[in-house]
C-alpha cells in the first residue's frame, strides 16, 4: 500500500522547484518535438518522392515474363495478358495498363539515338502514370492516334525535332527482322528526370503491335497501388499467378537503389533519435541527481521522522514520471501542431534547393504523420526519461538518514 | 523522589559500545554507556563537544546502530532491527527535533506536521486537524501556512517541536535544539518543551552545552568520552502551572526564580513533590 503523501510531497517537491521542473520538461517537450516533426519531414518527403517516381513511369508493380526486366526481349511478351488482368481484377486492383516495350533507334532527318519505345494504352495510362501532367509542348497520346508518338525534351532536342515532324523509328521484330515504321511527333516531355527527358519514347500501344506484328501483344502489366498495400499485393499476386511463368515486380526490386536511399534516410533519423534520446537521458539524469544532491539533508530528514526507503524511492520515480509524462505530452502536443500546419501549408524547399523538382521531389513538401513512427520516439523517450529517474531514487533510497543529515 | 526503576523506565542503555572507522583509524565514540530513563523525564545530556551526545541520541532513536551493547527503548531491542523496522519504530514511538533544518522546504508548517500523521495512516482530514491542534499547542497557529523560510529560527523549532509530537510518540528526543537560537529564544523554547512534558508526560531527552537548558533540566546526565559520567537529579521547584507562571512573553528563568521565593517563603516543605503524570500514552 503506498500512501497517498508520497505521491502530495513528490508534486510538491516538483512546484517547489517550477523553474528546474519546467526547464527540464520543456527540454524534453523541444527534443521530441524536433523529432516528431523532423520524422514528418521525412515521410512526408519519402512519400512524395515515392508517389512522383512510380507517377513518372514505373508504377507501383509491374507483371512481366519471366527474366523479361533482366533482358527485355520481344520473346519474352506476356503469353496470357488477358488472364493475368483478371486475377489482378479480383486481388481489387482497378488501377492497371498494358504496355508493349522494345528498343528502338529514332531517327530524324539530322541523327538517331537509341529510345525504349514504349507503347502505351492512351485510355487507361493516366491512372496509372501522370505522364500527361508532364508534357511540356504538344499534348498527350489520344486512343485514335495511329503513329503518333512522344519524345522526352533532351531526345527531342539532340534529333533536332519540333512538334509535327516526322520521326522514324527502327527496331527488330520478336523473330530478329528489322522494322521500321513513320512516327509524328505530338508531344514533348519535360520533367527534369533523366530518365524520362532522355532515351524515352511513348506511342499507342495499337501502333506499336501493328509495327512489330504482334497483335495484342503485351510485355508490361502495370499497377498503381497505394504503398502499404504492394509488399501484401505482390505476394498474393505471386501465388496467384504461380504457375503463369510471370515475374511479379514492386518497384523497389526493380530500383532497389531509391529503396535503399529510403532505409538510409530512415537510419539517418534513428541515429537522430538516439542522440536526442541521449541527449534528454543525460539532461534529465543530470538535473534529477542535481536535486537529488540538493536534497540529501531533507532525504535525511524525511527517513529520521519515519518515511521508509522504497517511499523516498517513489517519490523520485514519481517525480520523474511526471516530467517524463508532461514533457512527452507537451512534445506531442507541439510536434503534431508544427506538422499539421505544415501539413496544410506544405513546406517550399525551393528556397533550400533552388530550382523546382529535383530526383522526384516537389519544391513544396508536405510532413505527414507516421503513427508508427511516432509510438517509436514518443516510447523512447518516455522509457528514457523514467530510466533517468530510476537511478538517482535508487540511490536516495540507499541513504543513511545520519549521513544524509550531515549532508549541508 | 525520581528513583530509576526498571520497571518504569522506558529507555534502558547498557554497556553501550559504538565506534566510528575512519579508513581503518577508529574513533570510539561511546564507551560502555549506561544509562536509564523513566517515563515522562525530563532530561538533559550535557557534555562537551565531542562527548557522544549526538551518537547516543542517534542510537537511542533508532537512526544508527551500534557496536555491542543493549538499548531497549519502550520495551523493543533497538539493535536488533533491520532497516525498515528502525524507520517504523521511530515513525510511532519518537518524535525528533534537530538542531536546524528540520522541516521540509517545501511544505507548510501545517503540512510539515499533517505529513507525520499521513505517514502512520491518517487520512488527509484528521491529520491537518491534529496539524492545528500541535500548532496551537506552541503558539503557532496563526504562521502554519508559511514555508519554513517564511519562518524564523525560533518559529521553525516550534513546528519542529509540534511536528515530534503530533505522532503521540512515547519520546522525544533534541539534539541541541537552541543550538541555532538566540538565547532568549532558547530559553522560551525550552520553557515550551517543558509546559508540553508537564502537560501530556512525554519524555524528553535533550542533549546540549547550553547553561540556560542544563538550568531547565530536571535530570542532567553528563557524557565525557562517550561515558556517562554524572547523573545529577536536581530536586527542582515545583514545576509552575503552566501558562500563568512561565508566560511565553517573560524570561522564564526569571519567572521561575520569582516563583521560586514566593513558594519558598509560604510553604517550603511542599515543593517539588508533583512528578510528572503522563496523560497520554
Ligand atoms: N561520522 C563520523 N565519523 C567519524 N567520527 C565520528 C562521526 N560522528 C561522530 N564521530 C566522532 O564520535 C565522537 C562523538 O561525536 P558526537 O557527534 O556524538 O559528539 P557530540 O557530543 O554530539 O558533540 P557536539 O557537542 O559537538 O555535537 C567524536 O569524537 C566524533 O569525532
Ligand atoms: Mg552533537
Amino acid at each position: 500500500m503506498i500512501k497517498p503523501v508520497i505521491y502530495a510531497v513528490a508534486l510538491r517537491n516538483l512546484l517547489g522547484h517550477l523553474r528546474r521542473t519546467m526547464l527540464t520538461v520543456g527540454a524534453i517537450a523541444v527534443g521530441l518535438s524536433a523529432l516528431i516533426f523532423l520524422w514528418s519531414f521525412n515521410d512526408g518527403l519519402h512519400r512524395n518522392m515515392l508517389q512522383n517516381f512510380q507517377d513518372a513511369i514505373i508504377g507501383s508493380i509491374q507483371i512481366h515474363h519471366e527474366g523479361f526486366f533482366e533482358r527485355p526481349e520481344l520473346s519474352r511478351h506476356l503469353r496470357n495478358p488477358d488472364k493475368i488482368i483478371t486475377t489482378v481484377e479480383q486481388a481489387g486492383v482497378k488501377r492497371w495498363s498494358r504496355r508493349l516495350e522494345a528498343f528502338a533507334l529514332a531517327a530524324s532527318d539530322e541523327t538517331t539515338e537509341g529510345v525504349m519505345l514504349i507503347g502505351m494504352e492512351a485510355d487507361r495510362e493516366p491512372v496509372i502514370t501522370d505522364l500527361g501532367k508532364r508534357i511540356s509542348i504538344g499534348r498527350f497520346l489520344r486512343e485514335d492516334d495511329e503513329y503518333a508518338c512522344i519524345l522526352g525534351a533532351t531526345t527531342a532536342r539532340n534529333l533536332k525535332l519540333g512538334l509535327g515532324d516526322p520521326v522514324v523509328m527502327i527496331g527488330y521484330d520478336r523473330f530478329g527482322a528489322l522494322v521500321a515504321e513513320e512516327f509524328t511527333l505530338v508531344g514533348i516531355i519535360t520533367s527534369g528526370e533523366m530518365g524520362l527527358d532522355r532515351g524515352m519514347a511513348l506511342t499507342n500501344i495499337k501502333s506499336l503491335q501493328e509495327m512489330l506484328d504482334m497483335p495484342d501483344g503485351v510485355t508490361d502489366i502495370v499497377l498503381r497501388t497505394p504503398e502499404d498495400r504492394i509488399q501484401q499485393l505482390t505476394d498474393e499476386l505471386i501465388f496467384a499467378l504461380s504457375d503463369e511463368n510471370v515475374e511479379v515486380m514492386p518497384w523497389s526490386t526493380m530500383f532497389p537503389v531509391m529503396h535503399e536511399w529510403i532505409i538510409l534516410h530512415d537510419g539517418f533519423l534513428y541515429l537522430f533519435l538516439a542522440v536526442v534520446l541521449f541527449i534528454v537521458l543525460a539532461g534529465e539524469l543530470n538535473t534529477m541527481l542535481l536535486s537529488m544532491l540538493e536534497r540529501t539533508r531533507e532525504f535525511g530528514i524525511f527517513m529520521a521522522i519515519g518515511t521508509e526507503r522504497y517511499e523516498i524511492g517513489l517519490m523520485l520515480v514519481f517525480e520523474a514520471l511526471f516530467i517524463g509524462l508532461a514533457g512527452t505530452l507537451l512534445g506531442i502536443v507541439f510536434g503534431t501542431g508544427i506538422v499539421l500546419v505544415t501539413h496544410s501549408t506544405g513546406i517550399d524547399l525551393s528556397i533550400l534547393l533552388g530550382s523546382t523538382s529535383r530526383f522526384y521531389v516537389d519544391s513544396l513538401v508536405y510532413p505527414h504523420l507516421n503513427l508508427d513512427h511516432l509510438g517509436t520516439t514518443v516510447g523512447a523517450i518516455l522509457i528514457a526519461s523514467i530510466i533517468a529517474g530510476l537511478y538517482p531514487a535508487w540511490k536516495a533510497s540507499r541513504l543513511q538518514p545520519v549521513e544524509a543529515m550531515r549532508n549541508v | 523522589m525520581i528513583q530509576p526503576d526498571n520497571s518504569s523506565a522506558i529507555i534502558t542503555v547498557k554497556k553501550l559500545h559504538k565506534c566510528y572507522w575512519v579508513g581503518s583509524m577508529p574513533f570510539p565514540a561511546l564507551n560502555g554507556v549506561n544509562l536509564s530513563i523513566d517515563r515522562g523525564e525530563f532530561a538533559v545530556l550535557a557534555g562537551r563537544s565531542g562527548s557522544g551526545k549526538s551518537t547516543l541520541l542517534n542510537v537511542i532513536g533508532a537512526l544508527e546502530s551500534a557496536d555491542n551493547g543493549e538499548v531497549i527503548v519502550n520495551g523493543e531491542n533497538i539493535l536488533g532491527m533491520n532497516h525498515t523496522e528502525r524507520t517504523l519504530f521511530r515513525l510511532h514511538n519518537i518524535g525528533f527535533v534537530f538542531q536546524s533544518f528540520n522541516l521540509i522546504r517545501v511544505l507548510s508548517a501545517r503540512e510539515n506536521i499533517a505529513y507525520v500523521c499521513q505517514l502512520q495512516g491518517m487520512d488527509k482530514k484528521e491529520s491537518e486537524g491534529i496539524a492545528d491542534h500541535w500548532l496551537n499547542e506552541v503558539d503557532m497557529g496563526h504562521l502554519g501556512y508559511r514555508r519554513p523560510d517564511q519562518l524564523s529560527g525560533g518559529q521553525q523549532q516550534r513546528v519542529a517541536v509540534a511536528r515530534a509530537l503530533a505522532t503521540n510518540p512515547k519520546i522525544v528526543l533534541a539534539d541541541e535544539p537552541t543550538a541555532n537560537l538566540d538565547t532568549q529564544t532558547g530559553q522560551r523554547l525550552m520553557c515550551l518543551l517543558q509546559q508540553l512534558n508537564d502537560k501530556f508526560g512525554t519524555t524528553f531527552l535533550i542533549s546540549s552545552h547550553d547553561p540556560d537548558v542544563k538550568n531547565a533540566a530536571r535530570r542532567l546526565i553528563k557524557l565525557a568520552d562517550g561515558q556517562v559520567v554524572r547523573k545529577w537529579e536536581k530536586i527542582p521547584p515545583a514545576p509552575p502551572p503552566i501558562s500563568k507562571a512561565c508566560p511565553i512573553k517573560n524570561l522564564p528563568l526569571a519567572g521561575r526564580i520569582r516563583q521560586f521565593l514566593r513558594k519558598k517563603r509560604k510553604r517550603p516543605s511542599k515543593t517539588g513533590e508533583k512528578g510528572p503524570t503522563p496523560r497520554r500514552s
